[in-house]
């Protein structure tokens, strides 16, 4: 998979939490999930759960401390499918 | 140091559902899910815990470089109905939660009494109200009165160079505002 069809499976993902829908249209890799979409850190978890379901990965605690962008978040997938 | 956390409880009910496969285990540990599981009413413990968490965070924050998204390593500890502690790492802080049916607030601080002041206001006037109350504690007009975030998102106000809050913390969520502070 592609950095950039990461990015489209992951903008799926982030839609249903994303609060900040002109954020939400120029997301990009720069893009902070609390900052700029203003997801509420609750949902955090609900888009790290969906990002496991999705890519068929783990998410551990450790990569999950740094779950709070889009750029951070395709790192980590793009790390756990190359481990898999 | 302070830091808060308010949880409209209708909202977090629609937003979260607490009983997704992998929610608890993502953010509470061994002991808390067992508490959580064991509760009378399950739902208003995971988000006691939650803004426990939260709120001690946004305290640790205030003093550290980055940002991070950790909530397991953030334990708690009931203490009663209102009062807990939350540890992580070498930190302890303690908590105070006001808990009904319609929302949960938690404020944390390093000091096991905190003499930080908290007021409830609409959402959309937090930051009109925190200044309302700088020019009652200091005389200084609150349309001087100025908010700057530190790097990782922490609010502090001033007027002109001069510091007026040692520690201030704000929280929204659906119907409920509220802001804490300590006075420079």
């Amino acid at each position: 998979m592609t950095r950039k069809e990461l990015i489209t499976s992951l903008k799926k993902i982030i839609k249903p939490y994303s609060q900040n829908q002109q954020a939400f249209k120029n997301i990009s890799e720069g893009t902070d999930f609390i900052n700029d979409l203003k997801i509420n850190s609750a949902n955090l978890v609900d888009i790290i759960l969906d990002v496991e379901d999705e890519f068929g990965i783990e998410i551990d605690n450790e990569s999950m401390e740094k779950m709070l962008s889009v750029k951070s978040a395709i790192d980590i997938i793009e790390t756990k499918l190359a481990e898999s | 140091m302070i830091g808060n956390d308010i949880i409209d409880l209708s909202l977090a009910k629609i937003e979260s559902n607490w009983q997704r496969r992998g929610f608890l285990e993502k953010q509470f540990s061994a002991t808390e899910q067992q508490l959580i599981l064991g509760a009378t009413n399950s739902f208003s413990l995971v988000w006691r815990f939650w803004s426990m968490k939260e709120a001690a965070y946004k305290v640790f924050i205030q003093q550290n470089e980055m940002r991070f998204f950790a909530p397991k390593n953030f334990a708690c500890l009931l203490i009663s109905e209102k009062e807990g502690m939350v540890f992580y790492k070498d930190q302890i802080f303690y908590t105070s939660s006001t808990v009904n049916q319609n929302y949960i607030f938690t404020l944390a601080s390093y000091e096991k009494l905190t003499k930080a002041y908290s007021k409830f206001v609409m959402p959309e006037f937090i930051d009109s109200m925190i200044k309302i109350k700088l020019e009652d504690l200091t005389t200084f007009s609150a349309t001087e009165i100025e908010q700057k975030k530190s790097k990782n998102g922490a609010p502090f106000y001033y007027f002109k160079d001069i510091l007026l809050t040692r520690s201030c913390s704000i929280s929204h969520h659906g119907n409920y505002g509220v802001f804490s502070l300590l006075y420079a």
